[in-house]
C-alpha cells in the first residue's frame, strides 16, 4: 500500500508546484480619536456589504458569571434608545438584511449583512444596537430562557457539548475552561443590571474594531462612519492581567460522561496545543493536514477508510490568545470504542516513531495553499479576518506570506514541529458514551473520572 | 448526506462535436458533449482557485426496498477505485495537486464537488473522467464503506432529533412514492446490499447524459472545452435511467406518527404535499415558507419563540424536488408546552395567513429572496451550487437570473391561495418526537 502511495505523488508533485500565490485585497485602516479601529475594504462583485464590529467582551470576563458575556451579546439586539426590539427586527427583515450578536470566549461582536442601498438604514442600526442598548428586562429574561431550554437540549448530542468537557478538563484554573454560554445554574441567576455593568466595563471603544467590507466608496464611507462612531463616548478598557495556564499534564486522565441512552462513543484525544500568535502556525497546520485535517488524512484513512470503524476521524489545534489545545476527535458504535482508540493512539505514535516523508509534505503543502485562498472570498469572511487581525494583532503579511512559508516547510523543521508541539504522552481524553458498557475497558488509558452529561457541570 | 463531517483553431476542430453552445448572462457559457454530458462554465478571477460540480440526477427516489440508501452509498463508492486510479487514489491525487472534495445525496440528486487550485483543472478531469467512465467496484472497500456508512447513520441519528423524526414523518406521508424512504437507506438494506445491485446502479444511472457539469473559477472556456472534449467526450452514452412510474395519489385525510427519546421537550414535524420545484407554486410556496420563518419578524418565530415562549425553535422549508413533494414546519416545544398545544399554535398562525397577507410583509420577503441570491452570487462555490441547481431542477441555468421576476409577481392573493390551498387538514402528516426516560 505505502508503495502505491509514494510513485504516485512522485507522479504529480510537478504540478503542485505551480500555483500562483494569493494575496489580500487592499483596504484602508483609519483610527478614530476615541481608539475605534475601522477597516474599510472594497468589494464590488455585488451590491452587497458586510460589517463586523469586535469587542473585547468575551466569555474570558465572565468570572463567577458563566454565560454573561453571552446574554450581554444576546442582549444588544434586544432594544435600543430609538427602536424598540420589535422596531429592530421589522426593519432589519424588510430590506433582507441580516443582523446578529455573538460573544466567543475572546470576543464578543455585532455583524450585519445588507444591500448598498440600505446602508444609512443598517449604518443607523449599528450605531443604535452597539451605542444604546437599553437592556430591557422583559425582553432579556425572555431570551434568559429561551437560553435555559437550548442548553439543556445541547446536552442532546454529544457533538455539541463535547469540547466543553475537554476544555473544562484541560483548564480547570482559566476562565478557558467555562463554557461560553454558560450552564443553567450559572444562567438562572443573570440579569439585565448584570448585562448593562458589564455592557459598560467591556464595551469599549479604544479595545474595539469595526470592518467594512463590500461595494461601497471607501472616502465616502469613513466620513459617515466617522460622524456616527467618532462621538461615542466610552469607559476606557479595563487591563486586566492574566498568566498563561499551564498545559503540562503529569498523567493522563479519562473523563467518562455517562449518556444512558448513547448509540455510539463521541471522543476526543489530545493535549496542549499552541496559542494564537505562535509563530510556527503555518508549519504546525500542514503536519496537521498529514495527521488529520483533510480526507487523506492518517487518522482518517486508519479509522474510516481502512477499517470501517467510523464516519470521520480528524485532529486539529484550538487556538486562543494565552494557550490552545491539540485534539484528535471521532465517534464509533459503542462496542468498536476500545478498537477506535487504541488506532487513533497508534496513528499519532506513528507520527513521533516515524515521523513524514517528502512526498507526503509536498502532497500536505499543496492542500493547504489550495485550500487556503476560498477561506476569504466572501465579505463576510473577509471582514472576519480583519477583525481577527485586530484582536490577535497580526496583519495582511499573514495571507501574503502565507503560502511563502508553506513552501519553506522541509523535513527537518517538519520533524522539530511534531517533537515540538504533538502531545505523546499523558493525553487527556473525554469520552460521551454509555458509561456501564466501555468503563472497565476504557480504564486503561489513564486515571478515570466520571460524570452525568445532565449534570449541570462540565 | 454528506460524504465527509466544494486555441482558436483547436476550437474550430471542436465546435462540430458540441451540438449547442451559447453564452449567457454574465459570461456563462453552456454547451452539451456529443454524449449528452451537459457543461456550464462561468470564469470568475477573484481568486485562484475553481470547482467543479456534477450533478447527477439519481437519488433516493430511484431506490425499492432492499437497495434503499444505494445511492448515497453509491457515492461513498465513486470515490473508491476505478481503472487507473486505484483505491484510495482519488483523494491522494485530488489533495497532492491542491484540490479537495465532497458530495451528497438526496432523494433527487447526487452532487460531487471538486475545489481546487486552477492548476489542476486537467487533473480533476482526469480523475472525474476515469471514475465515470471506469469505475471499479472492490469488494474489500465495499465492505469497509459499509462499516463508514452504518457510522454515519448512527452518528446522525445520535446528535439530531430532527433526523429520527423527519425519517418517520417522511415515511408515512408517502404511501407509494419512494420519497418514502430515507436517503441514507435502513440498516438492514445497507448490511446486505451487493456488489450486483452496485454495478447494475453504476450502468443505469452514470451515463454522461444524466449529469450536469458545472465550473466556475479561475479557468477559460475554451480551457474547458477543450478538456471535457479530451477526457469527457469519449465516454460512450447509454440509455438514460428509466422514469419514475409511481405517482403519489393526493392524500385525503390526516395523518400522525409518534415515537420517543430521551429528550428535554417535545419536537414538532407537519409535512404537507406540495408540487415538484418546476411548477408554478413554487416561488409562491418559497415566499409563504419565508413570511413563516424567516427572521425574526416572521409569523411563527415571532409569535411562537420571541412574543411567547411556546417554541424555542421553529424551521419551515421545502426541498427542490423532480416529483410533488413536501413542505414542512419543524418546531421545538418550550419548556412548558405540550406537542398539541404546539401545533394548535401553528396551525392558528396558517389561518391567520389564510385570512390576511400584509404587501408590506410580502414586500420583505420578495427583498429577502434577491439578498439571498446576491449572497449566493459571492463565492465561486455559491454560484456553482446556484447554477446547476437551476439547470437540474429547473431546466435552465438562466432561471436563476429569472428568478427575481418570479418572485416580484407574486402577490398577497397568491399566497393566501397556496397556504389553503396546500396547507389543508387532509393534506397533512404530523409527527412528534416525545421526551421520555430511557
Amino acid at each position: 500500500m505505502k508503495h502505491i502511495f509514494l510513485s504516485l505523488f512522485t507522479l504529480f508533485s510537478l504540478v503542485a508546484h505551480a500555483q500562483h500565490h494569493f494575496k489580500l485585497p487592499s483596504y484602508e485602516t483609519v483610527v478614530l480619536k476615541n481608539g475605534l479601529t475601522i477597516f474599510l475594504m472594497e468589494q464590488h462583485e455585488v451590491p452587497v456589504i458586510h460589517a463586523s464590529f469586535t469587542f473585547d467582551a468575551g466569555s474570558m470576563h465572565d468570572g463567577s458569571n458563566s454565560g454573561l458575556a453571552n446574554l450581554t451579546a444576546d442582549a444588544l439586539l434586544l432594544g435600543t434608545k430609538k427602536f424598540s426590539k420589535t422596531e429592530l427586527d421589522d426593519q432589519v427583515d424588510y430590506v433582507g438584511a441580516t443582523l446578529r450578536s455573538t460573544a466567543g470566549k475572546e470576543s464578543a461582536g455585532i455583524t450585519a449583512t445588507f444591500a448598498k442601498k440600505d446602508q444609512d438604514l443598517m449604518l443607523e442600526i449599528l450605531k443604535e444596537v452597539s451605542m444604546f442598548p437599553t437592556f430591557d428586562s422583559i425582553e432579556f429574561n425572555k431570551n434568559k430562557e429561551r437560553t435555559l431550554l437550548n442548553l439543556q437540549q445541547l446536552r442532546e448530542s454529544p457533538r455539541s457539548v463535547i469540547a466543553n468537557y475537554y476544555n473544562a478538563l484541560l483548564f480547570p484554573n482559566f476562565p478557558y475552561g467555562a463554557p461560553r454560554e454558560g450552564t443553567p445554574l450559572s444562567v438562572a441567576p443573570l440579569s439585565s443590571e448584570m448585562a448593562q455593568t458589564f455592557y459598560k466595563q467591556f464595551y469599549t471603544t479604544d479595545r474595539a474594531a469595526l470592518a467594512l467590507v463590500g461595494d461601497f466608496d471607501s472616502a465616502l464611507m469613513k466620513r459617515k462612519l466617522t460622524a456616527i462612531f467618532g462621538v461615542w463616548k466610552t469607559n476606557a478598557a479595563a487591563l486586566v492581567k492574566r498568566k498563561a495556564p499551564e498545559l503540562d499534564f503529569k498523567e493522563s486522565r479519562v473523563l467518562l460522561i455517562n449518556k444512558e441512552d448513547a448509540r455510539e462513543t463521541t471522543f476526543l484525544i489530545g493535549g496542549k496545543g499552541i496559542d494564537y500568535n505562535s509563530p510556527d502556525y503555518v508549519p504546525v497546520m500542514v503536519i496537521n493536514t498529514i495527521l488529520g485535517g483533510r480526507f487523506t488524512s492518517w487518522l482518517n484513512d486508519a479509522l474510516r477508510v481502512n477499517s470501517g470503524l467510523t464516519y470521520g476521524a480528524r485532529s486539529g489545534f484550538s487556538r486562543y490568545k494565552y494557550a490552545g489545545t491539540f485534539q484528535i476527535s471521532t465517534f464509533t458504535k459503542n462496542e468498536t470504542t476500545v478498537p477506535a482508540i487504541d488506532l487513533a493512539l497508534q496513528v499519532l505514535d506513528s507520527l513521533h516513531q516515524h515521523g513524514i516523508t517528502t512526498e507526503i509534505l509536498e502532497s500536505a503543502k499543496a492542500y493547504v495553499k489550495g485550500d487556503f485562498p476560498p477561506n476569504y472570498e466572501s465579505s463576510g469572511s473577509l471582514a472576519q479576518l480583519l477583525t481577527d487581525m485586530y484582536r490577535y494583532g497580526f496583519d495582511e503579511n499573514y495571507i501574503n506570506t502565507f503560502q511563502q512559508k508553506v513552501e519553506n516547510i522541509d523535513l527537518k523543521q517538519a520533524k522539530e514541529i511534531i517533537a515540538r508541539y504533538f502531545p505523546k504522552d499523558n493525553l487527556q481524553f473525554v469520552l460521551i458514551g454509555k458509561a456501564d458498557e466501555i468503563r472497565e475497558q476504557v480504564k486503561k488509558y489513564g486515571n478515570l473520572l466520571e460524570k452525568e452529561i445532565k449534570d449541570d457541570h462540565y | 448526506m454528506n460524504r465527509k463531517s466544494l486555441y482558436t483553431t483547436l476550437l474550430a476542430c471542436l465546435i462540430p462535436l458540441i451540438s449547442l453552445s451559447q453564452s449567457g448572462p454574465a459570461g456563462i457559457h453552456s454547451f452539451h458533449l456529443e454524449n449528452g454530458m451537459h457543461f456550464i462554465v462561468q470564469e470568475d478571477r477573484s481568486i485562484p482557485n475553481a470547482n467543479m460540480y456534477l450533478f447527477w440526477k439519481v437519488g433516493s427516489r430511484n431506490e425499492v426496498h432492499g437497495i434503499t440508501g444505494l445511492s448515497h452509498f453509491f457515492e461513498h463508492m465513486m470515490f473508491n477505485g476505478s481503472k487507473n486510479y486505484g483505491p484510495k487514489q482519488f483523494d491522494r491525487v485530488m489533495e497532492a495537486n491542491g484540490g479537495s472534495n465532497n458530495a451528497y445525496t438526496s432523494e433527487n440528486v447526487t452532487v460531487y464537488t471538486d475545489w481546487f487550485q486552477k492548476d489542476a483543472l486537467e487533473t480533476i478531469f482526469k480523475l472525474e473522467s476515469d471514475r465515470i467512465q471506469y469505475l471499479s467496484i472492490d469488494s474489500a472497500m465495499v465492505e469497509s464503506e459499509r462499516g463508514v456508512v452504518l457510522s454515519e447513520r448512527s452518528t446522525g441519528l445520535e446528535n439530531s432529533n430532527y433526523r429520527t423524526l423527519g425519517e418517520l414523518v417522511q415515511s408515512v406521508a408517502f404511501k407509494e412514492h419512494p420519497y418514502m424512504f430515507p436517503v441514507i437507506g435502513f440498516e438492514s438494506d445497507i448490511k446486505s446490499w451487493t456488489q450486483a445491485d452496485l454495478e447494475q446502479y453504476f450502468k443505469t444511472y452514470y451515463s454522461p447524459n444524466n449529469a450536469t457539469v458545472v465550473i466556475v473559477g479561475d479557468v477559460s472556456i475554451d480551457q474547458v472545452k477543450k478538456l471535457a472534449q479530451q477526457y469527457m467526450a469519449p465516454i460512450p452514452k447509454r440509455a438514460l435511467p428509466p422514469v419514475i412510474r409511481t405517482i403519489e395519489p393526493a392524500q385525503n385525510g390526516t395523518r400522525r406518527v409518534e415515537t420517543f427519546k430521551d429528550i428535554a421537550t417535545a419536537n414538532v414535524l407537519m409535512a404537507y404535499h406540495v408540487p415538484a420545484s418546476n411548477h408554478e407554486d413554487y416561488y409562491a410556496l418559497e415566499l409563504l415558507s419565508s413570511i413563516l420563518t424567516s427572521g425574526n419578524s416572521s409569523r411563527l418565530i415571532k409569535n411562537l419563540v420571541l412574543d411567547t415562549t411556546l417554541a424555542s425553535q421553529v424551521y419551515s422549508f421545502t426541498e427542490n424536488s423532480f416529483d410533488p413533494s413536501l413542505f414542512s414546519i419543524y418546531a421545538i416545544a418550550g419548556k412548558s408546552t405540550s406537542a398539541p398545544d404546539l401545533e394548535k399554535a401553528i396551525e392558528k398562525q396558517i389561518e391567520m395567513i389564510i385570512e390576511k397577507v400584509n404587501e408590506n410583509e410580502l414586500q420583505k420577503v420578495k427583498n429577502q429572496k434577491l439578498m439571498e441570491l446576491y449572497k449566493s452570487l459571492e463565492t465561486i462555490n455559491g454560484k456553482a451550487n446556484s447554477l446547476g441547481t437551476y439547470a437540474v431542477f429547473f431546466g435552465d441555468y438562466r432561471k436563476m437570473f429569472e428568478a427575481p421576476d418570479h418572485f416580484e409577481k407574486v402577490t398577497t392573493g397568491d399566497i393566501q391561495r397556496v397556504a389553503r390551498q396546500y396547507l389543508t387538514i387532509r393534506n397533512k402528516t404530523t409527527g412528534y418526537l416525545l421526551p421520555h426516560q430511557p
